[in-house]
This record gives structure tokens, sequence and C-alpha cells, in this order.
């Protein structure tokens, strides 16, 4: 029982308090409200609010224990099932985006899960990335259209296939990659920071490598975030995990730390621009927030091939959408209906499901 | 079961994890209680909740929504000349916590340059730059 009153349950419980009175607060008002012809009834307006809540809620919890922003999971769904206009998905997906990984920074920080050096060190060289592919990207609208779009998501779509490839057979050497040879740059950074392993009951302290090709990849992977405006957590996750042999735990963990460091510099055009609108925003915040803090929590705790079936499922569906994006910018094929991205969806996630039953099951 | 002597987490990480983690809990409150504001009274918002949500649904452009329920944007920090206002408020929240990471940058950079650690502190000032740029408009990502 004292627990409750304690961080971080303290103020998990302050916030689904608040956010109670509000539900019941706005139930009241909406039931009392005399609308206008023309308007949305205060009934609808009460089931909208809610839902995208409960939605945003469910989003981050799966999102946070995957270690990639929600919004990888909001932006397509939305574009996909609704008629809202896509640069106000596409905004508010960038909210989904960050605020799970805003809230479990907190727990991943003070856990020593995540690392802050990592994560500053891996940020400054996005953000010179991402700027670098929003410019490109404007350049490559101007000159070479569809096409150019087409050909980079196929080979987006082949390198993300590879990587998850590679995840699948790579087995436990990537949840906790061997180090040979630490070079003098990585040596130099000081980069590493043992934590304490909760699922292992041990202090893990992991040597790290080549960080000056992963300043490289992450540049790479900024250029391609910044260029087509996706969430780059399923690009940064492997980059730190295959390149510089962080431990994938730590490296999800830190993946969700440097999406909410990084999209507080995405966000502010599409908020300068009014793309995030407020009241329509607001529930997926309070979802992400609520959701991405019980999602760290459940996280330390959870063993990291658990984590690393998650992935795999998300980077299959996401490598699904590239290529069949790819192949339909380039008028090899028609659009893919909804009902077939939901049938990969289900087909994938049903593998997941499969592969999680049988890892928790063997018990290793 | 034996509990191994856990490590000292870095200074600077845990100030930026704790300052990022209460705002963030603070930006969010405010986003629980806004709506309310917002719904409660309709006439005291800059787009009415019950217009808002057909417009957007009825796939209008983010331009045409502020131009058909508001008027006409009022820039991405009308929030500070309509704090009052449901959505003013609500975007104070948002703004809150699309800012988090500079306030906690500046504070993580303060931390390792007390600690001597410089390049750390320069790397931490950088992307708290590209932060504050990208506030006022200069530098943007997508």
């Amino acid at each position: 029982m004292q627990k409750l009153f304690r961080s971080p349950w303290l103020e998990v419980n302050v916030m689904l308090t608040v956010m109670i009175i509000s539900c019941v607060a706005l139930a009241l008002i909406t039931a009392s409200a005399e609308t206008q012809p023309g308007e949305m009834s205060g009934g609808a307006l009460w089931g909208w609010l809610f839902g995208f809540f409960f939605l945003s809620f469910a989003i981050a919890l799966v999102a946070v224990i995957g270690g990639i922003g929600g919004g990888v999971l909001f932006t397509p769904f939305m574009l996909a099932f609704t008629p809202v206009d896509s640069l106000i998905v596409r905004a508010t997906g960038l909210i989904v985006a960050m605020f799970s990984g805003l809230i479990s920074t907190g727990p991943f920080m003070k856990g020593g899960l995540a690392n802050l050096r990592i994560c500053v060190f891996c940020a400054a060289a996005y953000g010179v990335g991402a700027f670098a592919g929003a410019q490109g990207a404007i350049y490559v609208a101007e000159h070479l259209g569809q096409t150019g779009e087409g050909l980079v998501r196929l080979a987006l779509g082949v390198i993300l296939f590879s990587l998850a490839v590679y995840f699948l057979v790579g087995g436990k050497k990537i949840e906790w990659p061997e180090v040979k040879k630490v070079d003098g740059f990585t040596q130099w950074l000081k980069l590493s920071q043992p934590y304490y392993e909760v699922s292992l009951n041990k202090v893990i302290d992991y040597p790290l490598t080549r960080a000056g090709w992963v300043v490289l990849a992450i540049i790479g992977v900024g250029l391609l975030s910044g260029f087509f405006g996706l969430g780059a957590g399923w690009a940064i996750v492997p980059a730190q995990n295959v390149i510089m042999a962080v431990p994938l735990k730590v490296a999800a963990a830190n993946s969700g730390v440097l999406l909410g460091m990084g999209d507080c510099i995405g966000v502010w055009p599409y908020l300068l621009m009014g793309a995030i609108i407020p009241i329509f925003a607001a529930p997926w915040l309070v979802g992400q927030v609520l959701g991405g803090l019980l999602g760290a929590l459940i996280l330390i705790r959870v063993k990291a091939g658990f984590v690393r079936y998650l992935l795999i499922g998300f980077m299959f569906f996401a490598c699904f959408g590239l290529l069949t994006k790819g192949l339909g910018m380039l008028g090899i094929i028609g659009a893919v209906p909804a009902w077939l991205n939901g049938l990969i969806f289900i087909v994938i996630f049903a593998g997941v499901t499969r592969s999680i039953i049988k890892f928790t099951r063997s018990g290793s | 079961m034996n509990v191994p002597e856990m490590p000292q987490m870095p200074r600077a990480q845990t100030i930026y994890g704790a300052i990022v983690y209460w705002v963030t809990i603070l930006s969010c409150l405010i986003c629980m209680i806004g709506p309310v504001i917002s719904v409660a009274s309709p006439d005291n918002n800059v787009l009415d909740p019950y217009k808002l949500f057909n417009a957007i649904f009825e796939g209008k452009d983010a331009e045409t929504v502020w131009e058909e329920v508001g008027g006409d944007f009022p820039g991405g920090h009308f929030y500070l000349k309509h704090l009052t206002y449901g959505d003013g408020f609500t975007q104070l929240g948002l703004a809150l916590g699309c800012s988090v990471a500079l306030w906690a940058l500046i504070a993580a950079a303060i931390s390792y340059a007390a600690d001597k650690i410089y390049f750390y502190t320069a790397l931490s000032l950088w992307v708290a730059g590209l932060v504050a740029l990208s506030m006022v408009g200069i530098v943007g990502m997508h």
C-alpha cells in the first residue's frame, strides 16, 4: 500500500486521478451542452476525446516496450482509417512519437538503463543529419519528384529487411553484443556506463566500440528521418546495437530518450504553422505520457528477448510499408488497400506473439 | 536473493532525467485540464471545440481549420496572449512539453561543466541550441 504513495506510483496515481476527474467533468459538461446545427454533439465530442486518449495509451505501452516511437503505429493507422488531413496526422504523430520517449526518460535515466552521454552524442549527429535531410527533401521534391522518393523508400525498405533478418538470426549476440576490441576514439569518449540489470540481478558494464561509425550512421538516420518526416526509433536501436555494440535493452531505452530529445527540434515547425491543434493533440499527449510511464516501468522488469521479438515485428511491418509505398510511387503497383495492411500487421504480430509465448515458456 | 551494489549514475544524467520527467508530467496535467476548460466555455477559445472536430474530420487542412473555426491562425506562441482560454492553456502544456529538452540540456550542460567534462558540455549546448533555434522558427527538422 505504501508503494502507491511513493514515486513513480505517486505521480501515476495523481495523473490517473486528474484524468478520471477530467473525464467525468467532460462527460457532465458535454451531456448538458446545447449545440447548434453544424456543431458536433456533446456526447460525440466526449467520445472522440476519450477514444483518442485510450488509443494513445495502448499505443504508448507497446511503443515504449518495443523501443520505438508510437508515431510509427499512429501515423499509418490514422492515414489509413480516418479522413484527417495528412499534415495534421504527421504533426500529431510527432507528439505521439516524442512524449512516450519523454516520459520514459526519467525512469531510464535514474535507473541507468539509458545513457545520457550516448544520447547527447547521437542527438548532436541526428540534429545535423535531420536538418540536412529536410533541406534534401525540398530539393528532391523540386527536382526528382515521385521517382526519387520511391527509389529511396525502396532502398530503405531493403536495408530495414536486412536488419530485421539479422536480428532474427543474431540471437544472444545482439542482446548482449561481444566487443573484441575497443578503438581509441570510443575509449576517449568514455561512453560506457555500468547499470543494474533487474532481470539478471547483476550490474552490467558494457564496453563499446566504433563510435565514429555510429556518428556517420546516425547522421544517415537523421538524413532519412528529416527527409521523410518519419520517426527514427526503428533505425536508432539497430544502429547503436549492431555498430556500437550497445546492449539491446540499453539501445531501446536510449532510443526513447533520443526521440524525445531530437523531436523537440522537429516538432516546433509544426507548432509554429498551426498543424498541431491543441484540443485534438492533447488527449494523444496525455495517453502517451500515462502509457509511456507504465511502459517504462514494465520495460525495466522484462527480459531483453521480449523486446527483441516486438522490435523485429515492427521492423518487418515498417519494411512492408516502405516497399509497397516505394513500388507504388514508381508506378509498379497500385495503392495498398487498408485491409491488406491490417492483414499483414495481424500475420506479423501473430508470429511475434507466438515467439514471445515460446520465449517465455522456454524461460531463456 | 542478494542485490548487488547499485552503480552511481552521473549527476548530469539524473538531472536531465528529473527535469524531463517532471516537466513532462506538468505538461500532461495541463493538457488534461485544458480541454475541460475549453469544452466548459466554448466562447473562451480561439477554436470552438464543438466546431473544431467536425472541421478536422471533414479532412480540411490545418490552415483552413484555423481560418474557418477560429478566424485566423494566431501563431504558434498564441498561448502567451490567451493563457485563460481553454485551447490557449492547452497549447501552453504542449509548448512546455515540446521545449523540455532545452531546459534539461542546459541543466545537464551546467552539470557537465561543473564536473569539468567539457566535451559533453559542448555537445549538450549544441543540441540545446538546435531546440532553441527551432522554437523561434529558424531550424526545422521535418
